[in-house]
């Protein structure tokens, strides 16, 4: 992903138009549903393009360890995991690699911005995102699904967290890149917002961009979240009608 | 038709303390899921952890008996503490007991008074949120509730409730009809009818 | 909350004395259960099941493997299961536990014992073979995972698509065959709570129980049988529940 294309890379880019067809600020079908674990005290499914995510938010509860509780606020723990059967390619090992240990720690940063921990005391706060079948962008499909599982707990927060990537491939600019636009274009760069505030809470990038070609991008991710968190609204206003 | 309120969404434009929400520069906004009662300007949270105070009654089960204390199951992460000496009789893990929260300090010590044994009955747990729509407006649906079933009811302000009486298996179908549809419009009648046809 | 269990346990003990159980089913009737099949199309194959409150997902990958040394001319059959975090307030993160080992080789057993994968089938060429890796995800925990996992086990293996092999690649967008499974075992799991058996209990009923028996079946054998937890079973007690095995195994076979 660094500007040289590989043999037997596909085109990205055909006649204005992306490998599937969408506009370059066109969202894949984001499909979210609240409240789907009976035992977990929140939880959300969210599907986006093929990318189906769940996850289970318990507490607060005791912490555990116990030499990790904040006698001032609850700690979260956020586990970001990708099933062993999530991939099209091999199996993944089950349990969390390198990668999966740094996203959740950026989840666990962005969504400390907005839960008010203060209010648990001694306590966790622990999440667990489950990737059942990944295909690009799964780390913001996580965060998106992540909020509707927090707001389901009833854990105070100041905002919802929405997330999406923007990201440059066949030398366009394009917003919620596919598996191959990730995998072959020049740049990706996940957002995470909180929408309220305009602060953004999540922000990683790869690739190589002009300054004004990641303004452009972080302009691109607004407008995209806008429209998602709209979904994440009317997901959980279905659920309590 | 009351639209459910979302974490971040703003409820007033000066600052008013309230369970469930937030004040930033001034204005007030909502923590939690919750309904907006614009008789009383105030959030109705529809979800969110019981959070013990001073002054609240709750109904909790003993969990652990100490020499000189006692640990209090109140449906919160955190344990109410029960000194021994404010008990008449000598409790026993199990035991349901009434009480007030006298203290609560900055790091969530919960200390409770006024103890009161239950004997009897049965004990459900809603959640704590929806316990001022089991109440209802001036007690009106717990009295209701008391006389379609004849039993006593104490609900716990932590979402514990205690039933005894005459007919304690309505009393605790009501309960929990109340629990699902606390969001809704109109419950109070449907509350009405449902006890009068006796649970159906 | 260890309490209110001993609350919740004792009621069950008490219902169970006559034969009677908190979600008013007969001692031998299975929760609602569904069977989603190919949820997961990444997966080379998989099924969803719910059975109760209990929801299991199950993905099947086939990968190429080098056969064990004393099984040349076979493939691989591998079995895990992951207790996710969110299932139940009492599992929890780390390394595998007990619960999630036992699980995982419960249903493992029962899949090998009834040759319901013809191994020999899933050899590529010399020092190659496919590895056909089950994973149980348990989502939602309410009791008797065993059953769950099994029938989503057979049901995502009915159908799972084997990858091309071609010139030492695995060529994953067209599929070779898809595994025609020549038995279908299913697992019948009975507990006893106070001399008396039930089956399928949900978690309240499992943490009351005494003994556990899960017995899997084929059309008319069994396969495989696990027993766990203090109580005995005499001889009788498991020649009935034999029977009833071979008997209730049919309503979820017919599932798949």
């Amino acid at each position: 992903m660094v500007g040289i294309v590989p043999e037997g890379a596909p085109t990205l880019v055909v006649g204005g138009k992306r490998i599937d067809g969408r506009a370059f600020d066109e969202l894949r079908p984001i499909r979210m549903e609240v409240g789907v674990l009976n035992r977990a005290d929140g939880s959300a499914y969210l599907e986006w393009g093929r990318n189906k995510v769940m996850v289970g938010v318990y507490g607060p509860r005791e912490c555990i360890p116990r030499h990790e509780a904040d006698p001032f606020r609850a700690v979260l723990h956020i586990g970001y995991s990708m099933a062993a059967f999530s991939s099209m390619e091999e199996r993944n090992r089950p349990g969390p690699n390198r990668r999966a240990r740094e996203i959740s720690k950026v989840m666990r940063h962005a969504f400390e911005n907005v839960v008010l921990l203060e209010q648990f005391p001694k306590t966790a706060i622990d999440v667990r995102c489950e990737i059942l079948q990944s295909d690009g962008g799964t780390r913001c499909s996580a965060i998106t699904a992540t909020a509707l599982a927090l707001a389901d707990a009833g854990i105070p927060m100041r905002d919802l967290v929405t997330s999406v990537a923007v990201g440059k491939a066949g030398g366009e600019l394009m917003t919620d890149l596919g598996k191959e636009e990730d995998n072959f274009g020049e740049a990706d760069m996940p957002l995470a917002f909180s929408m309220r505030t305009r602060e953004i809470l999540l922000l990683q990038q790869d690739g190589l961009l002009t300054k004004e070609e990641i303004q452009k991008m972080i302009r691109m991710g607004f407008d995209a979240a806008a429209k998602i968190r709209k979904m994440q609204v009317e997901a959980l206003r279905r659920k309590y009608k | 038709m009351r639209e459910l309120i979302v974490p971040g969404e703003m409820i007033a434009e000066s600052p008013e303390q309230s369970k469930g929400t937030f004040i930033e520069a001034g204005k007030t906004y909502s923590a939690v899921l919750g309904l907006y009662d614009s008789e009383t300007n105030r959030l109705i949270p529809l979800k969110g952890a019981y959070i013990p105070q001073a002054d609240e009654f709750v109904i909790g089960v003993v969990e652990e008996a100490r020499f000189s204390s006692y640990n209090i199951d109140i449906g919160s992460v955190y344990k109410g503490y029960l000194s021994a000496k404010e008990v008449r009789e000598d409790l026993k893990v199990g035991d349901v007991v009434a009480a007030r929260v006298s203290l609560v300090d900055e790091v969530r010590n919960v200390d409770l008074t006024e103890p009161r044994l239950l004997s009897g009955g049965e004990v459900i747990a809603i959640p704590a949120v929806k316990v001022p729509r089991v109440i209802g407006k001036e007690g009106s649906m717990l009295k209701m509730l008391e006389q379609a079933t004849g039993c006593q009811i104490l609900v716990g302000k932590n979402g514990r409730i205690w039933i005894s009486g005459q007919k304690p298996d309505l009393a605790v179908t009501a309960v929990l009809k109340i629990e699902r549809e606390a969001h809704t419009s109109g419950l109070t009648d449907r509350m009405k009818a449902f006890l009068e046809k006796g649970g159906a | 909350m260890a309490v209110i269990d001993e609350v919740v346990k004792d009621y069950i003990v008490g219902l169970a004395a006559s034969g009677k159980r908190k979600d008013e089913r007969s001692a031998m009737q299975f929760r609602p259960f569904t069977v989603e099949k190919n949820p997961i199309p990444n997966a080379e194959g998989s099924a969803l099941v719910k059975l109760g409150k209990t929801s299991i997902m199950i993905g099947v990958k086939v990968d190429p493997c080098v056969p064990f040394p004393d099984r040349p001319d076979e493939g691989v059959l591998s079995t895990n299961a992951e207790l996710v975090l969110f299932a139940s307030p009492t599992y929890e993160a780390g390394p595998p536990n007990e619960n999630s080992i036992e699980l995982a080789r419960v249903v493992d057993r029962a899949i090998r014992s009834a040759n319901a994968i013809d191994v020999k089938s899933l050899l590529i060429e010399p020092g190659k073979a496919w590895g056909v890796y089950i994973d149980l995800y348990v989502l939602d925990a309410d009791g008797n995972l065993f059953d769950a996992a099994c029938l989503g086990a057979t049901a995502a293996l009915q159908g799972c698509r084997i990858p091309k092999w071609e010139d030492g690649k695995v060529i994953r967008t067209e599929a070779a065959r898809t595994l025609e499974l020549a038995l279908k075992p299913i697992t019948c799991t009975f507990i006893k709570i106070g001399g008396k058996i039930f089956l399928d209990p949900n978690e309240d009923e499992e943490k009351a129980a005494e003994g556990t028996l899960t017995i899997a079946t084929t059309e008319d054998r069994i396969c495989a049988m696990q027993k766990s937890g203090k109580a005995g079973f005499t001889e009788a007690e498991i020649g009935e529940l034999m029977d009833i095995a071979l008997d209730k195994s049919r309503e979820l076979r017919k599932a798949i």
